[in-house]
């Protein structure tokens, strides 16, 4: 599993699963897209501003995802001091900052037409802009701390406190009375959602996560060059 | 024209924005990473170009760099 870990084979790996999603990515961004706008119905109280839903979950979720990824890989390279999980990290920070930015801009539309205003400070809100913080201040302490021990402590000190703040996103809707709603989907309990509107969620998360896959499979790659280029002056 | 598809009810004016503004900074982030990617990837090369035989045999035998080159070549 190490040696298949190595950046070498892993580099290797990435040019061909690049090349497949390329290819893939745009069909299925039409196909999800046209489900989103056209297909699924409107929502029986919300009506077609429930719409902003096929970007905004799926958005909500890859930030989340993201950020509990990005806080394992910095407490174990913290811990272990594996070097190519801090190429990993540093490659999917941005995708997840971009999507926590995306999820609380749609979330704002959204909610102009469904509570009456633009932002509101409620819990769930307020969390989601502090992970948007922490996203920004751990992009900042890998970015612009040159020492990499300094460094990745720092990286692991947001990341513990980052858990514990998404563990306050995720029970935000319960523990507080909110204007956000609770979740409709869950992996254990019964989901909420009619299939009309499940299978376009799906979709709009599966073109997502391609996305997020390409973008982070180039900057990992970005990050070999800057190392292997950091070696090319050592020789 | 259907324009009933565009308006939504009067919710048009928050869906397509939401999507629009999604899909512009998706994109945005896309062709800013290719560039820098190529850029990366082209100072590579013309780095190896200042590289003697020996040392130029001795990266050749890394795959990383050998992907690299392949990669570059392609574009």
């Amino acid at each position: 599993m190490i040696k298949f870990l190595n950046p070498s084979n892993v580099f290797n790996l990435t040019g061909k699963i690049l090349n497949f999603i390329k290819t893939f990515i745009i069909p299925i961004t039409i196909v999800g897209v046209i489900f989103s706008l056209f297909i699924s119905p409107k929502d029986y109280i919300q009506g077609d501003s429930a719409r902003i839903m096929y970007i905004h979950v799926p958005s909500a979720w890859i930030s989340l995802m993201s950020f509990a990824l990005i806080s394992i890989f910095a407490i174990i390279n913290f811990i272990f001091k594996i070097k190519n999980l801090s190429l990993i990290y540093k490659s999917l920070a941005p995708i997840g900052l971009t999507f926590n930015f995306i999820a609380i801009f749609t979330g704002s539309l959204w909610g102009q037409p469904t509570w009456g205003t633009w932002w509101a400070w409620d819990a769930r809100l307020a969390s989601m802009l502090l992970l948007m913080i922490f996203f920004i201040f751990f992009i900042l302490s890998y970015k612009f701390i040159k020492d990499p021990i300094k460094s990745s402590k720092i990286c692991t000190i947001i990341s513990v406190l980052g858990l514990i703040n998404l563990v306050i996103i995720k029970y935000s809707v319960s523990w507080w009375a909110t204007l956000h709603q609770p979740s409709s989907i869950n992996l254990i309990g019964e989901t909420t959602v009619h299939s009309s509107m499940l299978i376009p969620l799906l979709i709009m998360l599966f073109v997502f996560l391609l996305y997020t896959a390409l973008i982070f499979l180039m900057k990992y790659r970005i990050e070999t060059i800057r190392v292997k280029k950091k070696g090319l002056k050592k020789l | 024209m259907n324009l009933s598809i565009f308006i939504m009810d009067g919710f048009g004016i928050y869906v397509w924005p939401s999507f629009i503004f999604t899909f512009i900074i998706c994109i945005f982030l896309f062709i800013k990473t290719h560039k820098t990617l190529r850029k990366l990837e082209k100072e590579f090369v013309k780095e190896l170009e200042t590289l003697s035989k020996e040392q130029l045999s001795d990266l050749k035998r890394q795959k990383i760099a050998k992907e690299i080159l392949i990669s570059h070549t392609r574009t």
